[in-house]
């Protein structure tokens, strides 16, 4: 019948009228079952201790008194009394229960009863007064019971009851007089039969209860209709329905999560964690338990959270036939370091460290902890796990990890997602938490953590070597190369410098190397600067000689941080002999001949994981560059022979001594020592500047001309060179304790014989006609004189072979086209020679010529020189050679 | 002057129905289930207050609910802000001059640009000042 209605009302009715009408309905009902004694049935839960509030107890204006003969039923009743208890709630949670009625009902009663005289009635409640099930339960009714309360009523008192009067009614006493009045008044047969048991009554409880659950939730009051919901399940629960109680109990704890009631979820988790173990459903079972632990810490004793650790923990180790992940991130949290982000070069690793909240009351193992970062330009999350070291025991509170991070790419790196293992479960957190006094409990703003806890730097230079010196240094001879090892913002701290030599290059190891702390030039104009001296006080030109092995340099500590200057001994190796050069052989000096390569690596880095190649030019050369030129021919033939002395360093070279071995076909006059003319050594050489000597020579006879051709001079020079390494060539450096500071240098020279030798002249005599006429004969003279004394000359002969030679076209010769001629070997003799000739055609023609075949063309000076071209005039007109016609 | 409630819970909740900050502001000392009682009548009144809400143009909501002899007691801000007051006392302009004045300090609380709307106002000034509005109002 009552359903009935309730479908009526909920057909025809406003939603105000509707749900306060529902339930005041369910309250009455409640009330009654309360009243009757199935108080026990009801759940004590807030909803119901609320409900109950709003409606007191019945205030007849007489309490009905127990009829007779029901002792049995009243110890039946008590008996229910004395066995209800509270139900037991999972993890020993103990809570103090609600009270669901405003007063005590036995208060209410006792206080209406006819006989009780009201005076010290309040006396008698003094100590049954207030809230809790525990006073009534607990209650002694002979407790103070001589104080008797007699009540002025105006109704008429009434004598059908047995019991004394000097004893208020004991709460089962109250329960049984209830019922039978109430089942007096009671008409309505379905109505009594849900009061009849409490099966009964909790059937009709439950039909109504969702009844009004479901018009709430049609009515748009879900907090409402979902905490009925929550009865619905604890009625399910008592009953043993785990699956549908924990339906329900999802309901109503979704609805308190999300709105972030987290006291009111305090209070129902627990029973759905209750029905998910009882369900064996493992994942939300573990699932409440983490959620249990993120709650507020002040909602459970330590106790009672340790005890969802242990089940925490229990699970995780367990064989869970699903293994889910778990999302702790209210629970673990973690956040960088305040300090500025760790800055690696790329190709680094380093060690990040971490701090980590655990919200967990006791300390918790975790089989394996790894952080997460992410690239902080792109959205990629996961791209990067670096795991920590295993099995860590997290304590309560701040913990720091250290990560080591392999090397990573280039970019800015934020922290990311926290995963581990805890078990055999995997749990991941997304909680990002300030370092620091945490003050907010920030659970719906999970920001993405925006600054940067690591940065790669693209790849840079980390180093740089540079050659000390760019000028040239002594070819041949023991130098030092000198390299400068600049650190750019990085430690070169164990590095090792390997240096190879390229061909024609020698590192001499048995000598140590020198590292010395580099001070660039513009310190060294300002020496009196205090506060750059100040600045470094280690930095006092410091000099260190370590060994060099197999080309290897280890790199002392103090010259990690500084630029250093590295100096190692070379000798460049160039076996051929220099050439000078002279006006007849220009040089043809190229300056890839003196370059030397080095090729340098440098292997440094925290996990000599850095290398830094390069290959340096070195350039060698010989001190001196020497050229050489005739000064000066005297008429005796003796050469004047300048030596021009080029220096060709950066360093002052000390001329000692100098010779010149000549080549065969020249000799030395004078003492024929082969030194110069004036003696004035030692001759000091400024850098690039030149210095000559001077040498007499002439030139001597000689018949070989192969040997002529291929002889070179050979030039000495003693020297020594005083420079400083860090300019450019210095002295060598000494090998063995005697080596002498003089230095040898050989240079050949080549002199050329002059081209020109005239031993003989050839002249043309002047025709003796001034015009040439074809078919006219001509006498052409010659005229050879000898200007040299055969001895001297390179001609041996006497006899001189002659021949003309002429076009035979233009000329026609009448006497002797060639014969020997002779005459006398003095210088200065002359004979002349004559041959007739009649040219035959006009105009400008060459004339013929006079050849000496068997002197060489430069022994022949033709002075003066003969005609090119002649001018032949045509013949006369002449009659005898016209032909009558 | 009526005198001093004994028991009162203040929540202000915000738009999205989560509490961002709660005070037992009655003269009596706490009771822990009690308080818990407390929580869950406001949290049921939500119900109400959503209906209610939209019936009136007015900000204070008066009473809307009931429990035993204690009243929830609504003011309903312009941002949709809700604050909750479990009261026994039964003077109403006092009660409406404490929501005021509680409305004013809740303004400048959003006035701080490093307040996130909708997160928990943990701010202990604001804390005190609720706790001194309600020595003088309720």
């Amino acid at each position: 019948m009552m359903v009935e209605l309730l479908l009526l009302i909920q057909r025809r009715s406003s939603i105000v009228f509707r749900v306060t009408f529902i339930l005041s309905v369910v309250l009455r009902f409640m009330r009654l079952a309360y009243l009757i004694g199935y108080g026990v049935e009801i759940e004590k839960s807030p909803v119901n201790s609320a409900s109950l509030s709003m409606l007191s107890w019945p205030k007849p204006a007489t309490w009905p008194s127990i009829p007779p003969d029901s002792s049995a039923e009243v110890m039946a009743k008590e008996k229910t009394i004395l066995q209800a208890k509270a139900r037991e709630k999972l993890f020993d949670i103990q809570r103090k229960p609600l009270p669901l009625e405003p007063s005590s009902l036995l208060r209410e009663a006792n206080r209406r009863r006819a006989f009780l005289s009201v005076g010290n009635l309040s006396e008698l409640y003094d100590s049954v007064d207030g809230s809790g099930l525990g006073a009534h339960s607990k209650l002694s009714p002979n407790k103070s019971s001589s104080n008797l309360m007699t009540r002025t009523m105006s109704g008429p008192a009434t004598s059908e009851t047995s019991l004394p009067v000097d004893r208020p009614m004991r709460l089962s006493e109250i329960h049984v007089a209830a019922e039978h009045a109430l089942k007096q008044t009671i008409s309505d047969p379905d109505f009594m039969t849900s009061l009849s048991s409490p099966e009964e009554f909790e059937s009709r409880y439950m039909e109504l209860t969702k009844g009004a659950a479901d018009n709430y939730h049609r009515s748009w009051w879900k907090r409402h209709g979902v905490v009925l919901d929550g009865e619905i399940a604890a009625i399910f629960f008592k009953h043993g329905n785990y699956d549908l109680a924990a339906k329900s109990y999802e309901k109503v704890c979704a609805l308190y999560s999300a709105e972030g009631w987290e006291e009111l979820l305090a209070d129902v988790l627990p029973d759905l964690a209750e029905c998910q173990k009882i369900l064996k459903d493992e994942a939300g079972y573990l699932a409440s338990c983490v959620k249990l632990l993120s709650l507020e810490s002040s909602l459970f004793s330590s106790k009672e959270r340790q005890a969802f650790q242990s089940e925490v923990v229990r699970l995780a180790h367990s064989e869970m036939r699903h293994p889910v992940p778990l999302d702790v991130s209210s629970l673990i949290t973690f956040a960088g370091n305040p300090a500025p982000p760790l800055e690696l070069c790329d190709g680094d690793p380093g060690t990040l460290s971490v701090a980590v909240w655990s919200g967990f009351p006791d300390d918790i193992t975790l089989e394996s902890l790894s952080l997460r970062l992410s690239a902080f330009s792109s959205a990629d999350e996961g791209l990067k796990a670096i795991r920590s070291t295993d099995a860590r025991v997290l304590v309560p509170g701040r913990n720091i990890i250290t990560f080591d991070i392999p090397p990573q790419k280039p970019g800015s790196y934020v922290l990311g997602a926290l995963t581990g293992q805890i078990g055999k479960l995997s749990f991941r957190s997304h909680g990002f938490s300030q370092d620091g006094p945490v003050d907010t409990d920030e659970f719906m703003s999970f920001e993405k953590p925006t600054r940067p806890v690591l940065k790669v730097r693209k790849p840079r230079a980390l180093v740089d070597i540079t050659p000390a010196v760019s000028s040239a240094l002594l070819m041949n001879e023991l130098q030092w190369i000198g390299l400068i090892v600049k650190p750019i913002d990085y430690s070169l701290k164990g590095g090792i410098l390997h240096i190879d030599a390229g061909a024609e290059l020698k590192i001499e190891e048995s000598q140590m190397i020198e590292i010395e702390s580099y001070r660039s030039d513009g310190e060294h104009s300002s020496p009196i600067d205090a506060s750059k001296v100040l600045s470094r006080p280690t930095d006092t030109g410091r000099v260190e000689k370590v060994p060099i092995e197999n080309g290897k340099i280890k790199l002392p500590d103090w010259a990690s941080d500084v630029t250093t200057l590295v100096w190692f001994p070379v000798r460049a190796i160039n076996d051929t002999v220099p050439k000078g050069t002279s006006p007849a052989s220009p040089q043809k000096h190229s300056i890839v001949d003196g370059m030397r390569m080095i090729a340098l690596k440098l292997e440094f880095g925290a996990f000599h994981n850095q290398i830094f190649e390069r290959t340096i030019a070195v350039h060698f050369t010989n001190p001196f560059h020497v050229s050489t030129r005739v000064v000066d021919k005297c008429n005796d033939g003796t050469l004047l022979l300048q030596v021009i002395l080029h220096s060709e360093v950066k360093a002052t070279l000390h001329v000692k001594d100098v010779s010149l071995d000549l080549q065969a076909g020249f000799e030395h006059l004078g003492k024929g020592d082969g030194r110069p003319t004036s003696s004035l050594f030692p001759l000091v050489i400024a850098p690039s500047s030149k210095a000559g000597i001077l040498f007499v020579i002439r030139l001597s006879g000689t018949k070989d001309l192969d040997e002529l051709e291929q002889a070179d001079s050979m030039l000495h020079i003693k020297y020594g060179i005083s420079g400083d390494r860090a300019t450019g060539a210095h002295s060598p450096v000494p090998v063995k304790p005697d080596d002498s500071e003089e230095l040898l240098f050989k240079i050949s020279l080549k002199l050329k014989r002059p081209v020109l030798d005239p031993c003989l002249a050839v002249g043309f005599l002047p025709f003796s006609t001034d015009c040439l006429r074809v078919g006219q004969l001509v006498n052409m003279k010659w005229r050879v004189e000898r200007l040299k004394d055969l001895e001297e000359a390179s001609l041996s002969d006497d006899e001189i072979l002659y021949q003309v030679d002429a076009n035979p076209q233009n000329w026609m010769v009448a006497g002797r086209k060639s014969g020997h001629i002779s005459f006398s070997e003095a210088q200065g003799s002359r004979i002349e020679i004559a041959v007739t000739c009649v040219p035959l055609v006009s105009g400008y023609v060459h004339p013929p010529q006079l050849g000496l075949p068997d002197v060489g063309d430069a022994n022949i000076s033709c002075n003066p020189a003969g005609p090119h071209l002649v001018c032949v005039l045509p013949p006369t007109l002449s009659t005898s050679y016209c032909i009558p016609a | 002057m009526s005198d001093m409630a004994s028991t009162a819970c203040f929540v202000i909740v915000s738009k999205n129905d989560i509490p961002i900050y709660d005070a037992e502001v009655g003269s009596a000392p706490k009771k822990e289930d009690q308080a818990y009682q407390h929580q869950f009548i406001l949290h049921a009144a939500l119900d109400v207050v959503q209906d209610l809400a939209w019936a009136t143009s007015a900000m204070f909501l008066k009473s809307v609910d009931r429990f035993n002899d204690l009243v929830v007691s609504v003011y309903v801000t312009a941002g949709h802000t809700r604050f909750m007051l479990l009261h026994d006392s039964r003077s109403e302009d006092g009660i409406k001059s404490f929501f005021q004045e509680v409305h004013e300090l809740y303004i400048k609380i959003f006035l701080n640009p490093l307040y996130l709307p909708g997160s928990r106002i943990t701010s202990s000034h604001f804390n005190t000042k609720v706790r001194a509005l309600a020595r003088k109002y309720l």
